[in-house]
């Protein structure tokens, strides 16, 4: 087969399209969306251009434009022929078009709801109030309110309605009155100049590592090497127990917790007695909720760790073993000359990819403290989400959030490689002596 | 107005054509209702749309015309997976028809055109609109278009357990005196810590029960920082970072903690517990919502409410700041849709809803307020002791807070300095600074910070 040398690509291509599609568009979305200013007030998808007193505010405000921003914010409508003509074209009743020019041609009124009430009075009135308000609108004479999709419709408008205005003015209106988002590096200047940034930071590097070496590498290898010199009966039990948090539902999982640490609680039944006030042991005091922290991310995470030393230890020869002790080596000199050296690698990679996880997850934290005492415990990815996508204000930032989360991407990248040159990566994948 | 001209010549011509072929065939719609931060005592707020179809269809019956509406309900009980379902429902193309939001929400939601003002598809001058109290439909209102109508009106008081105020030495007569005293200023924040501490003491309460506040954010902070004179909106529609009412409210609860009537970690105290514990004579000073009186006669059992509790309006901080409440109305809005007959029948609905008689069915069964003046007339809520005290004692002297772009990020920035600093992770000083920091590095020219 002529083509057989990119047989591999065409097998590989389902896969690296669903690559792309879940790994990489998501990064690369988030980039972009990282330097806009996306967020609930300016839509996703898109915005107009609408003078609203808010954005005449801003026209006074930002560009000094006082007399502009009066004219444009005075809302007009005047009964016209043009507005008797565009009514009828529009399908209006002609009795209720010529009654309101016989009675009112040539008003003016500030509000469309004075329209309104004139068209209200006549005979041949519309019975239906939609119909009321298309015909009302048809006399509008001002940009006031009306959402324009484009920048040449707005202006057009302006135009119009008799409002002249030089190339700056346009573009000055075009600025404030547009409800979209727009590109900025605004995201990453807040961020920086913000206090709480760096605290979040450091928030977030102790719990990666304090859970990371604590729980998901080290009482890992404790489970692991522990079970490894028990009976195969008790060990398949431990481990299974071990298991027991990673399969519980978070929400159910730290209920529990919450059950252990509320004032009415566990902790607080059990200590009274010894002469400790009741109180909530979790959100007592940063080192408390750090502490609970910790304890619930680390028993669900040293169970993949267990897992895997456990089946790496599993796969060392036996007779490495019995020859050690025919030599007389302890069970510390075992662990630490044959047991470690083989656990280089499933170490690196619990490493690399619990810290990546730990980097992301927030779920944990979010249910137990929700970031709380006052903040002492939101990490990173709780600030993203809470920003981004989950606030009591409903005020989401999608920009300012992607801008966080892409932070977290530089991050989890940078560690990689630096595992990466610290575990001797080459080494570990050096070329195999027999082929 | 949303409606550009092309539109509204093509509905205009549609509806002409219906209404000259007299149309008789029959019409399906289905209408859906979100509702935010509804409990179980909220469902009215759903079903009066319900209530509302019914009458439509008859009248549509009655013109010779067959109107088939299905109503799809789904209230939510938490506001934050709400806000976070509605806009991103929005974003995919599949809004409800129908949300009943806080106010707060119109100026971000017709910003990103997300909602479309109610005042393009009915007849404000036609009742019931046009009965509705004038400061609710300028609460439903924003850059000068009224987008939503009320849904309901409440306003949040000031409790006090009136057995635990006789033991700290209050007559009957002086408890009874209390709210005009509050509304008057003679009785203050700084009296709130003082006989709060004293209840404790007295052994009425257990240590941080004296003076008991809501456990999780929501605008009844900003009552506080009324209360010590700061503004949340000038009269030009900028926000307002008053540092030194901002200070002052801060350490109210800082000295709350210091003093052992509030706990330290109060905040995130399940509500469940709170609202057991506040019912049951476990506090001794507290604020909530006009509507926590249907919980606490209702699940909580309480059977003298009158007999048990004070209620008035959130004393004042001193010589800057006064007496005051929040009234925070919760609004129908309609949103975006390709389908604009939808959203006009779906106006009509929420028109009709507003209704005195279907009105005070939720008024009454969720103790909030009524939104017109002639809800008031209604037998159901003219014979409700706490919807009628709670009218006159209260609404008078209620605020609102603003509808603004930005409102939703300054209330994050104040809750966050807040909890920071009632934890104590914080001095109130710092706090302070990295809120204004925070602000302007967020808001910019769109706060005043004065």
């Amino acid at each position: 087969m002529g083509n057989s040398k990119y047989l591999g690509l065409y097998l590989l291509a389902p896969a690296g399209v669903f690559v792309f599609l879940f790994f990489l568009a998501p990064v690369i979305l988030t980039a972009v969306f990282g330097f806009t200013n996306m967020s609930t007030a300016t839509g996703i998808s898109g915005g107009s251009y609408v003078a609203s007193q808010s954005s005449m505010l801003a026209l006074r405000d930002r560009y000094g434009l006082d007399d502009i921003s009066e004219q444009l914010t005075t809302v007009r409508y005047t009964i016209d022929e043009e507005g008797l003509a565009a009514a009828l074209e529009a399908g209006a009743d002609p009795a209720t078009v010529n009654e309101l020019g016989d009675t009112f041609l040539g008003q003016s009124y500030e509000t469309r709801r004075d329209v309104e009430r004139a068209i209200k009075t006549l005979n041949a009135r519309p019975s239906s109030v939609r119909a009321i308000k298309a015909i009302a609108g048809q006399f509008e004479r001002s940009v006031a309110n009306t959402r324009y999709e484009t920048e040449d419709e707005i202006l057009g408008a302006i135009a119009e309605f008799g409002i002249e205005l030089t190339e700056t003015e346009s573009a000055a209106i075009i600025d404030v009155t547009y409800t979209g988002w727009v590109f900025t590096t605004q995201n990453f200047k807040t961020m920086f100049s913000l206090p709480d940034t760096k605290k979040t930071m450091i928030n977030t590097l102790f719990y990666v590592f304090t859970t990371l070496i604590l729980f998901n590498v080290g009482f890992a290898l404790v489970l692991a090497i522990s079970t490894h010199y028990m009976d195969s009966g008790p060990a398949g039990f431990f481990r299974s127990v071990w298991l027991l948090p990673r399969i519980t539902p978070p929400v159910l999982y730290v209920l529990m917790w919450k059950w252990l640490a509320w004032d009415s609680g566990f902790l607080s039944v059990m200590l009274e007695p010894l002469g400790f006030e009741p109180r909530n042991w979790m959100l007592d005091s940063p080192t408390n909720a750090w502490t609970f922290i910790i304890l619930i991310n680390g028993m669900v995470g040293a169970s993949m760790g267990m897992l895997i030393f456990s089946s790496a230890i599993k796969a060392i020869p036996e007779a490495l073993f019995h020859a050690s002790e025919v030599d007389g080596a302890t069970r510390r000199q075992q662990i630490w000359h044959i047991i470690m050296p083989q656990l280089r690698w499933p170490i690196l990679f619990i490493t690399s990819y619990q810290t990546l996880s730990l980097l992301t997850s927030f779920e944990y934290i979010l249910l137990a403290t929700d970031g709380g005492p006052g903040g002492a415990t939101e990490v990173w990815a709780l600030t993203t989400y809470l920003k981004a996508l989950s606030n009591y204000g409903g005020a989401l930032q999608y920009g300012y959030g992607a801008a966080l989360s892409l932070v977290l991407v530089v991050i989890g990248i940078t560690l990689s490689l630096i595992y990466l040159k610290v575990f001797n990566f080459k080494d570990l994948t050096a070329k195999p002596k027999i082929e | 107005m949303t409606l550009n001209k092309k539109m509204l010549a093509a509905l205009v011509t549609t509806s002409m054509l219906a209404l000259g072929t007299g149309a008789a065939f029959a019409e399906d719609y289905t209408i859906s209702v979100w509702s935010g931060g509804s409990g179980p005592n909220d469902n009215y707020r759903i079903d009066a749309i319900a209530l509302a179809a019914t009458l439509l269809e008859q009248e549509a019956a009655v013109r010779g015309e067959e109107l088939n509406i299905t109503i799809e309900g789904k209230p939510f009980t938490q506001w934050d997976e709400f806000k976070q379902a509605v806009t991103l429902a929005a974003e995919a193309g599949t809004a409800p028809n129908i949300v009943v939001a806080g106010h707060e929400d119109i100026a971000s939601w017709a910003q990103s055109g997300l909602i479309v003002p109610i005042e393009d598809y009915v007849d404000l001058d036609a009742w019931p609109i046009n009965d509705i109290y004038p400061n609710l439909m300028d609460i439903s209102s924003f850059n000068g278009e009224v987008w939503g109508l009320p849904q309901d009106a409440e306003s949040r008081p000031f409790f006090f357990w009136k057995d635990h105020m006789r033991g700290i030495g209050y007559t009957d007569a002086q408890i009874d005196a209390l709210p005009a005293m509050i509304a008057s200023g003679e009785y203050t924040l700084a009296n709130v810590l003082e006989d709060a501490k004293k209840i404790q003491d007295a052994g009425l309460v257990e240590e941080g029960h004296g003076f008991y506040p809501r456990v999780s954010n929501g605008p009844d902070y900003w009552q506080f920082y009324t209360s010590f004179g700061g503004t949340i909106e000038n009269d030009d529609g900028k926000l307002v970072f008053d540092r030194a009412a901002m200070t002052a409210f801060y350490q109210f609860f800082v000295d709350a903690v210091d003093l052992g009537v509030t706990g330290k970690n109060h905040i995130g105290t399940p509500w469940d517990q709170w609202y057991s514990e506040v019912a049951n004579g476990q506090a001794g000073l507290w604020h909530g919502g006009t509507w926590h009186y249907a919980r606490y006669t209702g699940k909580e059992g309480l059977d003298d409410f009158f007999g048990n509790i004070q209620f008035a309006l959130i004393p004042g901080g001193g010589d800057n700041g006064q007496a005051n409440t929040l009234t925070h109305p919760l609004v129908y809005l309609l949103t975006e849709q390709e389908d604009e007959t939808a959203t006009e029948i779906a106006a009509q609905l929420v028109a009709i809803a507003s209704e005195p008689r279907i009105n005070a069915l939720h008024a009454i069964k969720s103790a909030h307020l009524g939104i017109s003046m002639s809800e008031s007339s209604v037998g159901l809520y003219s014979g409700d002791r706490w919807a009628r005290e709670a009218t006159e004692r209260l609404l008078p002297h209620a605020t609102a807070m603003p509808n603004n772009v930005s409102f939703g990020q300054y209330w994050e920035v104040m809750w966050g300095g807040l909890e920071a600093s009632w934890t104590g992770q914080k001095s109130v000083e710092d706090a302070i600074n990295d809120v204004e920091t925070e602000l302007r590095a967020a808001l910019g020219d769109k706060i005043v910070i004065q």
